[in-house]
């Protein structure tokens, strides 16, 4: 069946913002959606709130939206766009509740937009397990034993009914969320009471559990001739009871054999078939009793996933592109395999590989809740990497993590829990995987370890083979050791780090070893076939074989390495990815074969056609040196992936690698205090005093000399890792104590706190004699708030044209001065009309997608060009003081509810995983939207509960003014009520929570509040408020932390008010600015 | 294994190719050496069920999945009774298998069995050989390690069509499978008798048997040397031709014995079978570049537009256009042949040729990798005949539906009018009808 001429304009919804579960994977397969769809002719309409995303990039669809995924916006978008087709099956689960909302309320009928991809009823069976268990049975498979509870006792009598432990899976509800394991009646008691409050249909699924069984994933493709095909099999090498997303997942499958996987296969297909999926990929996961192949299946999406994305770059098959050309009446056998060009799309990838992947986790931001993992998801990110073996793969993929590792163990700190240690083999935390391998180092035989752990044993015997090596890698020592040893111990995935290590010496000589007896990696590359046919692409992996057979090819043009930045985190995530494709989209654009390399399997910049040449291996320096000797590149870009690439500045220039744009004594010099707070004295520019400590005794006595409260920070960090606000010396005191351990060679920070002080960030370009500033964006939350947590506003709506000027003539000033070539990031502090200079950082920043998308400068691309050369005076831009006509904001996303027993409270710590961003006439209208792209939807009415801190007290009046003006009940605290009826304004008491019942707790039990304000008392998080703020978001009431939160939403609830808010496309803010 | 695990217990090995190219490794298998044409397999699992397949003799079989073994050996997977590749060649072997059907480790199954192999081998750049310069000649050593005098050796030792390694493989005498009991019940449920079935066993795969044993055939297995006369005699509902090892045109008495026995009743074919029938009808064949062995294999059947993915082993293949001039007024007026035959996929047209000694014969099946012919049916004649697996063993289980399409073949021959044909809308099954449901499974 060809394409279908009788649809003309196809609407895409995105997945909104990077919330856990739906990270930027979605980005990648909308991103590829939009790109098939209009290369195969079709106008592409496109609604999503992400500002960092690909997609959202004016250039990707025709007409972008940057708005809630909600049924009013998406309404108003189908009146104005009129689109013929609706997709939606590219963004989540997000895009799925959107389009079932949508044909519910009659919208797709009235307007006539014919749902492609999927229909609305097999995503009901898909999602509804009632539905899907039944279905399964249909066609003879079974599924866990089960049943559905609407309350907490039916869920007992479930659970009486399987006995204990059960599975809890709330329905409709994303990642899991809400659902985990109940080994009693109390644990089933509070996860089955939280699932139920998460579940939009007050719906949980109480299951039999299979803790401990292989969990497999297929992921599977079907075109409407009912042709189906397998991409990929995924084995989780966490059995059954940990979540697919934080399970470190291993593909191809490894332990089944083929009789096992071939039935998988057929369940698969009849699943598909079963459950209606029209055209499209899915995920089916199952369950594989190791005792006896016994086969449950869990669960299906009958979209486009995380699994999918993971399986798109583990196989080279791009499934949300063939996907989106399914939709649109293509078959599997008329569509081309893009990496052969010789072959069709109709037919089974083969890898002659192993791919690892393994998340990475952010309990360090979230203290106070448990790090054992569950079947909710809690994960921020992940890494993949390519080995021949899983042992090499498995090596990689740690060192990939960032996060201390340099494999599998053998690390510089290796700090065991020896108390837990037993506990801590058993029990699935993020660390768990070092654990075990600690256990099988110490003599634990796999047999007892397997038992403990429900690891399959081959995972297990590997991972004692690497262990094995280590002991005989010591025992040779580096001298001992002859090629073939050498080259063994890298097959094994070795970093030189670790050889090093063992054999106590250093990286480089580990390396000039290496060098000298020929043990160097070889080029292999993903082509889909197992080398069965050329591959036309350059995807490739690096890996050590003998022989030296390489499939590196040379090119005509020079070449140009851009560093990605690696897994996603808080404080690193997408927007540096985005960074990276411009630079690729720009560098090409130039003449240069670029070539990217990343380790991060959810984004585009690891799309085999972002760049010419894309190399997936860990961002560290071997690796990263590996790849530049085999390219041999006219320059290398570190300055747009984050802090990964910068932290490998200096190490690469060392190596004689030419870096382009900034240097690394202009990001050194940026980064060090000293010689930063020399530059600014020796300009006259002001900066909150500061003081530098190495030990405790110092730290006290720079303490006093700055004076409280004082920021404090360790040195090269990002997104406010390890920072706090201290107000006295025991505070700080026990912060020195944990800090030393965040990094120990380097120093802490102390800076004055800027109380009440206003915080902008600017973003700004920069090519060695100009200086361009792209956008000057005021936050909403005041200092002391993390940037990357706070919202934001451009243009600024609350400071004098004069003082913008000022913020831009300095940035100007300092670009010049540190000798920037490329983007910079500059944030100040405003307090009393005089401007603070705070930090600036030598790279692109995470502000950078927003500014862009906001101004209509696309600042990364230019930025890749000011670093081939060219200068700013030649380059396309818009004068910097010019007046826009529309306001854009955007908002940080928390993670609160997936954290529970963490703080919720904003601070100078980053905890959120996205943004939004709103755009309108006016900053309110802006804010709305936002609040919208976040919440879905806004209490328009019922009761407020205000509960601040002393210092507001005077400043709430206008706001709980201003709500009870527009019909909020008031109900506040004791202390509040007594400022709030001072000036007139009636309110309810309630009890705090220690008072007696009932108290605010039992009211918002109750579900009898709308909204919560309550501004955190001093550095208190274990009082009255951190219980109030928790149980908020458990029972997913908004909670604002801060007063100018509080102004900002009630100014936003106010505009929500007069209807639904109109809504705009990106490409026209081009047009209005003109 | 690795060095630094093993410590070097394991002897050296060395792969030498016609070429000249040469590649160092460790012995995991049996010690001593093995010449044989060297080809790839991309299946990523079961090696069990590769290493068993009788098709492979007289080949060295490289795994392009890096790790194998991994799940170990079991009865269950067995093709034959024992093996007959010539050797192996896999990039890591792994010794401490884990799955609850495991009996054994691999490499001592190897070892039990003879197996010459070699690991640590880089196979993908061996892979990327044989892709460039075809399949050929080669030796896995564990005693000649000097790569010049290896690579003489293998240029001086013969070629594969210079024997017929169906000799080897076939069994000298018949045997009897019975019917699956479930199968016959479900036939007699619906008015069916039981089928029985002579199958010329050129190294026919269990799973073959199996398959026709699923659809309730009594399997009577002969020598693939067998007179028509005696397969008569046995009165059969059908006949099958095997899969089997080597060039087809090595194996004359077959072929004459197909010539025999089509037309006189239904007639079903798989890989050398398929072969072995298109020379009965008068066709040529060709040796592939490297031919086409493992399981993800795209194959469209033109008479339901449907795709399959199917597992494939063979070398050698007919050749469509030899077997005569297509009918133009079975082929929608086309008279022109092409030798892509993905051409017939895009007109949406399955040909139809007149071969000059067994009438017309239709393109059923065409691999949408490489455009060559997958599969046949004798319109005149109650015979099909396919290219690939559908017993898979490994591979997808799409192609189940052939036997299928076998047993209807044979119902239809039973119940027709006398000196009446059958209607050749037999092979029209829908490729997901015929997947295996999870209560047969």
């Amino acid at each position: 069946m060809p394409r279908r001429d009788d649809l003309h304009k196809i609407l895409i919804l995105g997945s909104g913002p990077i919330v856990i579960g739906q990270a930027c994977e979605f980005d990648y397969s909308g991103t590829q959606a939009c790109q098939a769809l209009r290369r195969a002719g079709y106008e592409v309409v496109l609604v999503n709130s992400n500002p960092a995303t690909i997609m959202t990039d004016p250039e990707t669809a025709d007409r972008t939206y940057v708005e809630p995924i909600t049924v009013d916006a998406v309404t108003s978008v189908i009146e104005r766009e009129q689109p013929d087709a609706l997709l939606p099956n590219m963004g989540g689960q997000t895009a799925l509740n959107c389009a079932v909302a949508l044909g519910e309320t009659g919208v797709l009928e009235r307007y006539d937009v014919e749902v492609i991809g999927c229909d609305l009823d097999s995503i009901r069976i898909g999602e509804d397990r009632e539905l899907f268990a039944a279905a399964m049975r249909d066609i003879g498979l079974e599924v866990a034993a089960s049943g559905f509870a609407h309350t907490l006792d039916e869920a007992m009598d479930i659970a009486d009914g399987l006995g204990y432990p059960v599975v809890v899976r709330p329905s409709f509800t994303l990642g899991g969320a809400g659902g985990g394991i109940a080994r009693n009646e109390q644990e089933l008691e509070q996860i089955a009471g939280q699932g139920l409050a998460l579940s939009p249909s007050t719906e949980v699924l109480v299951e039999q559990s299979i803790e401990g069984w292989k969990e497999i994933e297929m992921e599977v493709m079907r075109d409407g001739a009912g042709n189906g095909i397998v991409i990929c099999s995924i084995e989780n090498l966490d059995p059954m009871g940990v979540h697919t997303g934080d399970s470190i997942t291993v593909a191809p499958a490894q332990t089944l054999s083929d009789d096992e996987l071939q039935r998988l296969r057929d369940y698969s297909l009849a699943c598909l078939e079963r459950v209606g999926v029209a055209t499209g990929g899915s995920n089916v996961q199952f369950a594989v009793n190791p005792e006896d192949g016994r086969v449950i299946v869990i669960e299906m999406n009958p979209r486009v996933s995380r699994s999918s994305a993971l399986a798109s770059k583990a196989t080279g098959f791009p499934i949300a592109k063939a996907a989106a050309l399914l939709a649109v009446g293509y078959t599997l056998d008329e569509i081309v395999n893009d990496i052969t060009r010789v072959t069709p799309a109709c037919y089974e990838p083969s890898l002659d590989y192993c791919v690892v992947k393994v998340p990475r986790f952010a309990f360090e931001k979230f203290k106070g809740t448990s790090e054992v993992l569950t079947t909710r998801m809690k994960s921020v990110g992940e890494v993949m990497t390519i080995g021949r073996t899983f042992e090499e793969a498995l090596q990689k993929v740690l060192r990939s993590l960032e996060d201390g590792h340099d494999g599998l163990g053998l690390d510089e700190a290796a700090l065991f829990d020896e108390k837990h240690f037993a506990e801590l083999v058993a029990l699935p935390t993020p660390e768990r995987i070092f654990y075990v391998a600690e256990a099988l180092r110490r003599g634990w035989s796999v047999g007892r370890v397997a038992g403990m752990t429900g690891i399959d044993p081959w995972y297990l015997y590997r991972i004692a083979d690497i262990v094995t090596a280590e002991t005989a890698i010591r025992r040779l020592g580096l001298g001992g050791m002859d090629r073939e040893h050498l080259l063994a111990a890298k097959q094994l995935g070795f970093s030189d780090v670790q050889i090093a290590r063992l054999c106590g010496c250093t990286e480089e000589v580990v390396r000039a070893v290496r060098k000298v007896l020929g043990v160097t990696p070889q080029v292999k590359t993903i082509d889909t076939c197992a080398g069965e046919f050329a591959a036309q692409t350059n995807y490739h992996y690096l890996t050590y074989e003998d022989g030296g057979a390489t499939e590196h090819t040379e090119a005509a043009r020079p070449r140009a390495i851009i560093l990605s930045a690696g897994p996603n985190r808080i404080g690193q995530g997408i927007e540096f990815d985005y960074c990276c494709v411009h630079a690729a989209y720009a560098l090409r654009d130039k003449g240069y074969e670029t070539v990217m390399i990343n380790c991060n399997p959810e984004t585009v910049s690891t799309d085999y056609d972002t760049s010419d040449r894309l190399y997936f291996e860990p961002l560290t320096f071997e690796d990263v040196m590996n790849v530049i000797e085999i390219e041999q590149p006219e320059g290398v870009i570190v300055t747009l992936g984050g802090q990964t690439p910068i932290k490998l500045a200096r190490q690469l220039e060392e190596a004689g690698v030419p870096l382009m744009g900034t240097g690394s004594d202009a990001i050194d010099l940026a980064e060090d205090r000293d010689r930063f707070s020399a530059l600014l004295d020796q300009m006259g520019l002001a900066y909150p005093p500061s003081s530098v400590a190495a030990t405790i005794e110092e730290a006290q006595q720079a303490a006093r000399s700055v004076g409280y409260p004082i920021i404090v920070r360790p040195s090269y960090v990002l997104g406010g890792r390890g920072m706090a606000i201290v107000y006295g010396p025991e505070e700080l005191a026990s912060y020195m104590g944990e800090a030393t351990r965040v990094t120990p060679d380097h120093p802490v920070y102390l800076d004055a706190f800027l109380e009440e002080a206003i915080e902008l960030d600017v973003d700004a370009l920069c090519d060695g004699t100009s200086c361009y500033v792209g956008t000057v964006l005021e936050h909403i939350e005041e200092c002391g708030i993390h940037s990357g947590d706070s919202a934001c506003c451009y243009p600024p709506f609350s400071l004098s044209d004069t003082l913008v000027q000022n913020v831009r003539d300095i940035t100007h000033r300092l670009a010049l001065a540190c000798g920037i070539r490329g983007l910079l990031n500059v944030q100040y502090a405003v307090k009393d009309e005089q401007v603070f200079v705070i930090e600036l950082n030598p790279r692109a920043s995470r502000t950078v997608p927003f500014s862009s998308k906001a101004s209509g400068v696309p600042l990364a691309k230019l930025a890749a060009r000011v670093m081939t050369g060219e200068v700013l005076a030649d380059l396309p831009l818009p004068p910097e003081e010019r007046e826009t006509g529309y306001f854009a904001v955007k908002e940080a996303v928390m993670p609160w509810a997936r954290f529970p027993g963490s703080d919720v409270r904003l601070g100078p710590e980053m905890r959120s995983t996205g943004e939004v961003m709103g755009v309108g006439a006016t900053f309110p209208v802006a804010y709305a939207k936002t609040r919208e792209a976040i919440d879905y939807e806004m209490p328009s009415e019922g009761t407020v509960f205000i509960s601040v801190r002393d210092a507001d007290k005077r400043a709430i009046a206008p706001v709980a003014f201003s709500l009870a003006q527009m019909g909020y009940r008031i109900l506040a605290t004791r202390g509040t009520a007594k400022t709030l009826r001072a000036v007139g304004i009636a309110c309810e008491v309630t009890k705090r929570v220690g008072e007696g019942h009932p108290n605010v707790h039992d009211v918002l039990a109750g579900g009898g509040v709308s909204f919560i304000i309550n501004t955190p008392h001093g550095h208190d998080s274990r009082g009255d408020g951190a219980v109030l703020r928790s149980e908020a978001v458990s029972r997913g009431i908004t909670n604002v932390t801060t007063l100018s939160g509080a102004t900002a939403l009630l100014q936003a609830l106010a505009v929500l008010r007069n209807g639904r808010l109109s809504v705009c496309a990106l490409q026209d803010l081009a047009v209005r600015q003109q | 294994m690795n060095l630094l695990v093993s410590e070097g217990s394991q002897p050296l090995a060395l792969l030498a190719l016609e070429d000249g190219t040469c590649f160092c490794g460790r012995a995991c298998g049996a010690s001593g050496e093995a010449f044989g044409e060297v080809v790839f397999n991309t299946s990523m699992v079961g090696y069990q069920e590769i290493v068993t397949d009788p098709s492979y003799a007289g080949q060295i079989v490289t795994l392009t999945y890096p790790q194998v073994g991994n799940y170990g050996v079991s009865e269950a997977a067995m093709q034959s009774s024992g093996t007959a590749l010539r050797g192996l060649v896999v990039r890591d072997l792994c010794h401490t298998p884990s799955n609850w059907q495991s009996v054994c480790a691999f490499p001592d199954f190897l070892r039990d069995h003879g197996v010459i192999a070699i690991e640590g081998v880089d196979t993908r750049a061996l892979t990327l050989r044989i892709r460039s310069a075809g399949a050929m000649r080669a030796a896995i050593s564990t005693i000649d390690l000097d790569p010049e005098s290896l690579v003489a050796r293998v240029t001086a030792s013969p070629a594969i069509n210079a024997h017929n390694f169906v000799a080897d493989v076939s069994p000298r005498q018949e045997r009897v499978t019975p019917a699956s009991s479930y199968a016959l019940r479900v036939r007699e449920k619906t008015g069916r008798a039981a089928l029985r079935v002579v199958a010329y066993d050129c190294g026919e795969k269990r799973g073959i048997e199996e398959g026709l044993a699923a659809i309730g055939c009594e399997v009577v297995a002969v020598p693939f040397d067998t007179p028509a006369a005696r397969v008569l005699s046995l009165k059969p509902d059908g006949v099958f031709f095997s899969n089997g090892p080597g060039d087809p045109r090595q194996v004359t008495q077959t072929a004459r014995a197909a010539e025999d026995l089509l037309g006189r009743l239904p007639v079903f074919g798989i890989c050398l079978g398929n072969q072995i029938m298109a020379l009965a009808a008068g066709a040529d064949i060709e040796k592939l570049p490297f031919g086409h062995h493992g399981g993800n294999e795209p194959v469209m059947n033109l008479l339901t537009r449907r795709v399959e993915i199917t597992a494939q082993n063979h070398n050698y293949g007919l050749v469509f256009d030899s077997m005569g001039p297509l009918e133009p007024e079975l082929s929608e007026g086309e008279t022109t042949h092409v030798r892509d035959l993905r051409h017939w996929v895009e007109l949406g047209i399955a040909p139809v040729v007149r071969t000059p000694r067994l009438g017309r014969v239709r393109l059923t099946h065409v691999n949408l990798n490489d455009g060559t012919p997958e599969g046949i049916q004798f319109l005149d004649l109650p015979a099909f005949s396919v290219q690939y697996h559908p017993e898979a063993c490994p591979g997808p289980h799409d192609a189940r539906y052939l036997f299928d399409a076998f047993a209807r073949l044979m119902d239809a021959w039973r119940e027709r009018d006398n000196g009446g044909s059958v209607s050749p809308d037999y092979l029209s099954i829908d490729v997901r009808e015929g997947r295996p449901h999870h209560a047969e499974a």
